[in-house]
């Protein structure tokens, strides 16, 4: 005991200096409280209330994107939110049918998967199709990408990006969510078309009577139905799409998947065709020949946090009002403990000290441009409710203007 | 519509445990808590004056994997928002959720898991209060599917929320606060406000509307809310653990 405070009263005596501590001290120890005053600046001072990184609450990081910065692949993006980079490369391989154990069962006769077909013309635009036909087209053409797991999505947070995360580890909790979040909303999407990643194989007609349907495939209307019979697909194209973290400032999810749609809009797939002499598919060299993908629509994710003013809101069990009461309160009216803040764009510093998250998709649709929400996710409080997801609605349909505009320059 | 199928306390070995079938779905879910534990010392248990809530899930016939890492975050995320976790005794030690996925249709990979999220999250409310963890409120949750003509269908199978436009899980806590909300597909915010307005009607019951006609018939098709059914659960069990003490009075 005598030590101990031998020890400490050396360490307590000498005074320090001044009473005040840099900002970043301050943000260090007393985090909640930084941020809390930044937002709520005293009335007398004329500040107005901003976050501590400099933003206001529903301004989002300065955005960036890269596209085909990696040659090995058949689409890559860099973008960067801010402080959080991804990287992401899609990488075509061949899925031969004759590989897929269930292929011969499972597959209709190749009439009916024809007459599937002609509904997704590749000259209707994405909109139209995905609007009129998307309930005929649905079986035949989606169930391929998700049955036979075509997209193959994969997020690495173990890079070094975060202090947190140490290089090499297993893919941690965060990690494997992300890639199970990215997967689930290309299926939910169908960002990807499923006829793109078709490789298809028509035997020639033989018979006397087909002698003037010789014409190329692309050209079908309904008198070459029959020929079309005999078409069958002969491989897939997989995308193994990988997203590297090689930095982390918070909100993960916006950063990768805005990195997925900006490689997957760079992707180009050679040319392949079935070489019935040496009965495998085979590639064209030609970058002339390779085609890009066509993608549905350009959904865009924003993600935002609630920052509550009273830090014990969450285990105080007494102070919680109804739902009903807690609406009648005006979001201006809202003082001392009661006060939250949305903030969009959270950064990592953000993110520790706000447990209440929420992530809307958005896409717009046809020469209207309504907004239409692809995904909207919320959890971990009750801020947050249909007042509040209109008003993030809104702010999520102004960044997919901005997040397209950039992911069309770059 | 006929009501879950609640077991409480069916493990004797857990702290509490609850079993848990939806009758639409069939999704049938085995869930243990023990609360609160030891936890060994871990890198990631980073805040030493609350509880550490952890969530596991099993599914039936496979290994757990990424969808399931997915599922269990956000059903953390959402609990221990209401786990009173600075009561005595509680922190710097653990409470674990294990939920076993029993019966039911297994998920598939890059499958969202929506249609078996709510039992989950029930499912683990139950074993909760079977291990009489200190929460600030109690909750009920739903899945709805939104069909392409715009019917809004209850607690829809794997196969319906496939074909569906939008699915959509919300949870709503005792008190009427939203507080988790999943919603997947395309659809627009006023669909969104039905899907509300009809996910409040399951589960708290209509006591907040008016006297409109559309509403009632909802009710009568709805049947019991959810957390009625929860409540009365619970109800039994406690009158039953405590009938020793009743009948001596």
């Amino acid at each position: 005991m005598a030590p101990a405070a031998a020890a400490a009263s050396p360490a307590a005596q000498p005074t320090p200096p001044s009473l005040s501590l840099p900002p970043s001290q301050f943000a260090r120890l007393q985090p909640h409280a930084y941020l809390l005053a930044h937002l709520s600046p005293p009335a007398a001072s004329n500040h107005p209330s901003i976050r501590a990184n400099g933003r206001a609450p529903s301004q989002f990081r300065v955005t960036s994107a890269n596209t085909g910065s990696l040659t090995h692949t058949n689409g890559s993006a860099v973008v960067r939110v801010g402080e959080t980079a991804a990287v992401c490369g899609v990488r075509a391989e061949l899925l031969h049918t004759e590989d897929i154990a269930s292929w011969s069962v499972t597959q209709p006769s190749a009439g009916s998967a024809n007459k599937r077909r002609k509904l997704v013309d590749p000259t209707l635009k994405a909109s139209e199709t995905v609007g009129d036909s998307s309930e005929d087209t649905y079986d035949e053409d989606e169930s391929h990408i998700e049955d036979l797991n075509l997209l193959v999505p994969n997020l690495s947070l173990s890079t070094g990006c975060a202090p947190g995360f140490i290089p090499g580890a297993p893919p941690s909790a965060l990690a494997q969510s992300l890639s199970q979040q990215i997967l689930s909303l290309l299926h939910s999407t169908r960002l990807v078309r499923a006829d793109d990643l078709r490789i298809w194989y028509q035997p020639p007609n033989l018979g006397p009577e087909d002698l003037e349907r010789h014409n190329e495939s692309e050209q079908m209307d309904v008198d070459a139905d029959e020929g079309e019979k005999n078409r069958e697909i002969k491989a897939f194209w997989v995308l193994y799409i990988d997203v590297m973290i090689i930095s982390l400032a918070g909100n993960p999810f916006d950063a990768a998947w805005a990195s997925v749609l900006a490689a997957l809009r760079d992707t180009k797939l050679p040319r392949a065709w079935w070489d019935i002499d040496n009965e495998t598919v085979v590639c064209s060299d030609a970058v002339s020949d390779a085609r890009k993908l066509t993608l549905r629509g350009m959904p865009v994710a924003s993600s935002f946090c609630v920052f509550e003013a009273d830090a014990a809101a969450g285990w105080r069990a007494v102070i919680l009002p109804d739902a009903e009461e807690e609406r009648k309160i005006a979001e201006d009216n809202r003082k001392g403990a009661q006060r939250r803040w949305i903030l969009a764009d959270p950064d990592g510093y953000e993110e520790g000290l706000s447990q209440e998250r929420a992530c809307i998709v958005v896409d717009k649709k046809g020469g209207n441009g309504k907004t239409v929400i692809v995904k909207m996710e919320k959890n971990g409080g009750w801020a947050i409710d249909s007042r509040e997801l209109r008003q993030l609605v809104d702010i999520s349909s102004q960044r997919w203007d901005h997040v397209r505009q950039i992911l069309e320059q770059c | 519509m006929v009501g879950p199928n609640v077991t409480l306390t069916p493990l004797s070995r857990a702290d509490g445990s609850a079993s848990y079938q939806c009758p639409s779905t069939g999704s049938n879910i085995l869930g243990s808590v023990n609360a609160p534990v030891e936890l060994p010392g871990r890198r990631d248990a980073l805040k030493p004056e609350e509880a550490t809530v952890e969530v596991f899930v099993k599914p039936g016939t496979a290994p757990a994997g990424v969808g399931e890492r997915y599922v269990e975050g956000i059903i953390k995320t959402m609990i221990s928002r209401l786990i009173l976790g600075r009561e005595k005794g509680y922190p710097r030690r653990g409470v674990v959720i294990t939920l076993a996925i029993v019966g039911g249709q297994p998920a598939r990979r890059g499958d969202s898991y929506l249609t078996l999220l709510p039992a989950l999250l029930n499912t683990s409310l139950l074993a909760l209060l079977s291990a009489s963890v200190p929460m600030s409120m109690t909750f009920s949750a739903t899945s709805l599917a939104v069909t392409s003509t715009g019917d809004i269908l209850r607690e829809p199978t794997a196969e319906v929320a496939n074909s569906a436009a939008s699915v959509h899980v919300l949870a709503f806590s005792s008190k009427g606060h939203l507080l988790l909300n999943e919603s997947q597909g395309a659809f627009d915010l006023d669909t969104w406000d039905n899907v509300r307005e009809r996910a409040l009607a399951i589960c708290r019951g209509t006591a907040s509307f008016g006297s409109d006609g559309d509403v009632t018939m909802t009710v009568d098709v709805d049947g019991q809310p959810l957390e009625g059914a929860i409540r009365e659960a619970v109800e039994d069990q406690v009158h039953r653990d405590y009938a020793w003490s009743i009948d001596a009075v």
